[in-house]
């Protein structure tokens, strides 16, 4: 059969895939390494070559370390870039170009590239090569073998094997690779930094050269002058009892490494009462291992590896064997989608909720729980989870109301029809239109409810300015949100009680009150339930009639916590923190919606 | 401890939907202790006429009694009724326990006493070891159990059935018939079945009441509805396989006359209908047969015979005829036809009925006073 000769081929080519996409990433996110290092190294000959004002000694200074500089003619005067990648400049191919451009005439700077020991990982290709070798052999066996009876075990864990070995030794290698390239590159950056020095220029300005964006200027004893450096890794420097002078040393904070260099300053200057200048550098994103992406491509040839092995003792029946790949067609597309656009956000919001997260910054160092701890002990975000609480409340009374109106509404009379289209249309409104109205409507200046409220004597009340009754405000204004789809539900549900019952129950003497009691609740339990974890769980996610009517305010009244989520990550550009509180607002809707499970379903009502 | 039973009394009770009249000014004596069968073709008021008893319908007109209490303004836990539902209508999330004692715990019976009823009740109908289970957790059988012990546990005074053995399987509604009268000769007490299944109407009734279109056409013990059914309705509605009929038109000479039959009517109509039962009938093949059937030493017709349904201990015979009527017979297996056989009809007249052309019985028809003899 063709399942049969095709499947195990299948197995080997994705194995082989996996192997040469896991290597690739690697591969790939070096060389793109090397060449934002060239590009840097390149643009600080530039910066060195214009500070010295065309004197190209600080550059070739700066350079010796075995890079050849050349300067060569500008290309022409129409030409916008001042930068120029390999294959662009005309007498260096391979190499990187700046231009000095504040220079009469602008000179370009070219450094060309730095020699690659091996574009490969010797291990992990080796390994990658056997695996493939050992996959093709079996699926060569196999050609000729009957389906196997089961699930072949041994084949997959060790094509799992032998993948995770090859991601690992390609990781291994890409790190110590991205490391020493990060070192040489810390080196030059040093290097630059001193030649400006010597050239006279200012330390801030000199830090500037290196281009890296976590340069200090300052003495690290005086925090208010960190310029551009993280605070913890000032601190960190700082507790180094005696650090080398131009030479790049690392110190770790958190998880990440930076490169970090002490500078001497002149004796006279700008930065006079300082001794030394502080370098921190490269907490690059390029010079770590790709890690999430080689284990994704490695994870992913796993499973597929796997899924097609899955199909081998099925091809043994191929109308089964097509059906089940026919399934999988059919359910790929929704997989997709969810693995996108549900499970990848969730899974980064959780990365975020760990890491060191700006909307700029391209560095995210780890800080594990460090979020979580501080927000468990912020009160705001405990208000704003309390207001949250209070607000739910809501959710019974207008379940209560709903009920109550969906038996008042049964029947088909006209003017029921009417009142229930009335009391159903909030439900299909924008929130955002009835905030506004409601927002006017309960204005204290001009608001009509106000006015009609003095019209008959009443003291007018401060409906959405006042910290005691916004939040109440807000809650009757969802209950009246929130009843007509309530009561639509409800109604189904009551319709779906078979009028035998209330017969029965009238036959055997129950009054109305008893039946509401003993018929109609009970046969409304699965609706009821229903009704109350969906509305409790959108009452944990309000935000439309906050973020429009009050703002949190007044006083934090009505922060809630979506709200607060929303202004941690869009006001305050908090991300991390936002994404911490997302995920706790997750856990206790969870918690909340199992605690409904198990109080109330799970339950069993005997009357 | 069981209370006396009462009767039933509907005088003129009517009840309208709308437009549509479910019941018309209905009629009805049920005496106290009887077992009396409602049965009409569906659609036929006979539930709504059970519900009207019951109190789950209000009348538009007439008056209920039960017993001599006139009931029209009392509810329906008042009335001193139980009713069995064809669902059953038991509670899904109470035990059976639970649905048994209902009405004794809305009515605000004391624990003990409940607990007694229910278990008295649950031994009568082998259902104790079923107490503290879901109806979903019951056969057919069982549910229905449930419901008539639920009705039984309060004594009521008039047991309502509304077709509560349509949703069993043949055999244990037959055996659930049984268990029913069984109940009613042990309780005495007041019974009134609705069914739109006309055997089991007469065999559990000991009076039975037919209806079409909102009516009670009839109401009398099984016999009597079968032997003198008092319109064409009911002739044709009760028994299986139905009464043949034969339509009669009136000649110049004032005779009726259909098919090979002519009649001399006593007095003169304009039409009428010609009614005989399958087992009023008998054939014999035709033929120089010598052993000619004793049933049938005078043929009073002659048909082919159609296609013949042995059931064993009987036959029915198909028939062509007479005329363009298509008539049944109800013959012994020992009577020797097959399809495509000539045969003779004989009928046996005194038992047959003629209706009058508003569908009233004028009593049997008279024999008739030419026969078609065969050639």
């Amino acid at each position: 059969m063709t399942g049969r000769a095709t499947l195990p081929a299948l197995v080997a080519v994705a194995f082989t895939a996996g192997t040469a996409a896991t290597i690739a990433v690697a591969a790939r996110q070096l060389g793109e390494a090397q060449a934002a290092a060239s590009r840097s190294v390149a643009r600080m000959a530039a910066e060195l070559w214009e500070l010295s004002g065309g004197a190209d000694e600080a550059a070739r200074s700066f350079v010796d370390a075995g890079i050849a500089i050349e300067s060569v003619p500008a290309p022409g005067s129409g030409q916008p870039a001042n930068r120029m990648g390999p294959g662009e400049s005309p007498s260096e191919p391979g190499a990187h170009a700046y231009r000095a451009g504040s220079l009469q005439p602008a000179v370009w700077i070219a450094v060309p590239p730095q020699p690659r020991e091996s574009p490969l990982p010797p291990t992990a290709t080796a390994l990658a090569l056997l695996g493939s070798l050992l996959m093709s052999a079996w699926a060569l066996a196999r050609r000729r073998a009957p389906a196997p009876p089961g699930y072949p075990t041994i084949v997959a864990l060790t094509a799992t094997a032998l993948l995770g070995a090859v991601a690992a030794t390609t990781h291994r290698w890409a790190d110590s690779e991205l490391e020493a390239l990060s070192d040489r590159h810390a080196g030059h950056a040093l290097r630059a930094v001193e030649a400006a020095l010597d050239l006279g220029t200012d330390p801030e300005r000199a830090a500037r050269v290196a281009g890296l964006p976590w340069a200090a200027s300052a003495a690290l004893t005086r925090p208010d002058q960190l310029w551009t450096m993280p605070q913890d890794v000032g601190v960190a420097l700082a507790a180094i009892p005696d650090p080398p002078y131009a030479t790049p040393f690392t110190v770790a904070v958190g998880r990440t490494t930076w490169h970090a260099g002490l500078v001497t300053l002149p004796a006279q200057g700008p930065a006079a009462p300082f001794r030394a200048l502080h370098l921190a550098l490269l907490g690059y994103e390029e010079t770590r291992a790709p890690t999430v992406p080689l284990a994704a491509a490695a994870t992913a040839a796993s499973l597929l590896t796997a899924l097609i092995l899955f199909l081998l003792p099925l091809s043994a029946h191929p109308p089964l064997l097509r059906r089940t790949v026919t399934a999988w067609a059919f359910l790929a597309p929704a997989a997709l989608l969810l693995a996108i656009f549900t499970f990848g956000p969730l899974l980064f919001s959780l990365w975020i909720s760990l890491h060191e997260w700006h909307l700029v910054d391209p560095v995210h160092p780890f800080v594990g729980l460090d979020r979580y701890r501080q927000i468990i002990l912020d009160v705001d975000w405990w208000t704003a989870l309390r207001n949250t609480g209070i607000f739910t409340l809501h959710v019974p009374l207008a379940m209560a109301v709903a009920l109550g109106l969906a038996l008042l509404t049964r029947g088909s009379r006209r003017a029921v029809r009417l009142a229930r289209l009335a009391l159903f249309l909030p439900s299909i409104t924008s929130v955002v239109a009835i905030a506004v109205v409601w927002k006017w409507l309960l204005n204290d200046g001009y608001g009509p409810v106000n006015q009609l409220l003095e019209s008959v004597g009443l003291a007018p009340v401060s409906w959405l300015t006042s910290p005691e009754v916004a939040l109440v405000t807000l809650m009757a204004i969802s209950v009246w949100m929130v009843v007509g789809y309530q009561m639509v539900v409800f109604q189904a549900g009551l319709a779906a009680i078979p009028r035998d019952w209330y017969d029965a129950a009238r036959v055997d003497g129950a009054g109305a009150v008893q039946r509401f009691r003993h018929i109609t609740l009970p046969g409304l339990r699965h609706t009821l339930f229903f009704v109350l974890v969906t509305s409790v769980i959108g009452s944990f996610q309000v935000f439309g009639l906050v973020y429009v009517m009050t703002e949190g305010g007044p006083l934090g009244a009505t922060d809630v916590a979506v709200y607060h989520i929303y202004r941690e990550a869009w006001e305050f550009l908090r991300f991390g923190n936002a994404a911490a509180m997302s995920w706790i607002l997750f856990a206790v809707v969870f918690v909340a919606t199992w605690l409904h499970f198990r109080l109330l379903e799970g339950r069993a009502v005997h009357a | 401890m069981t209370p006396a039973p009462r009767g039933v009394t509907l005088r003129g009770v009517e009840k309208r939907f709308g437009a549509v009249t479910a019941v018309a000014a209905a009629d009805l004596e049920v005496r106290p202790g009887e077992l009396m069968a409602l049965v009409g073709p569906s659609g036929c008021g006979k539930s709504t006429l059970l519900r009207l008893i019951a109190g789950l319908e209000e009348p538009d007109g007439g008056e209920v009694l039960i017993g001599e209490r006139p009931v029209n303004d009392v509810a329906p836990g008042d009335r001193d009724v139980a009713m069995v539902f064809q669902s059953y209508a038991l509670y899904p999330h109470m035990t059976v326990a639970g649905n048994l004692g209902f009405g004794l715990r809305v009515r605000g019976t004391n624990r003990a006493e409940i607990e007694e009823r229910v278990d008295r009740t649950a031994r009568v109908l082998g259902l104790q070891d079923l107490l503290s289970r879901r109806p979903g957790q019951l056969s057919g059988g069982q549910q229905q159990r449930v419901a008539l012990g639920r009705a039984m546990v309060r004594d009521p005074g008039v047991f309502l059935f509304d077709e509560p053995l349509s949703n069993l399987d043949a055999g244990l509604r037959l055996r659930t018939r049984d268990e029913i009268a069984a109940l009613h000769r042990r309780l005495g007490t007041t019974m009134i079945f609705v069914t739109h299944d006309q055997t089991e109407a007469l065999s559990l009734g000991q009076r039975v009441a037919v209806m079409d279109q909102g009516r009670i056409l009839q109401v009398g013990t099984p016999d009597a509805i079968y032997r003198q059914p008092a319109n064409l309705f009911v002739a044709t509605f009760v028994g299986s396989p139905p009464i043949n009929r034969l339509r009669l038109s009136r000649e110049a000479d004032g005779s009726l006359t259909g098919g090979p039959f002519r009649f001399a009517p006593e007095r003169p109509l304009d039409a009428a209908t010609l009614a005989v039962r399958p087992e009023d009938l008998a054939i014999a093949p035709q033929g120089p047969q010598p052993d000619i059937t004793p049933a049938v030493r005078q043929p009073d017709s002659t048909a082919t015979v159609l296609r013949i349904e042995a059931l064993g201990s009987e036959q029915r015979v198909h028939l062509d005829g007479p005329a363009d009527a298509a008539w049944v017979v109800r013959a012994s297996p020992s009577v020797r036809v097959s399809p495509g056989d000539p045969v003779h009809i004989s009928v046996a007249w005194e038992r047959t009925h003629l209706f009058g052309p508003d569908g009233s019985r004028m009593g049997p028809a008279p024999r008739p006073i030419h026969l078609l003899r065969d050639t």
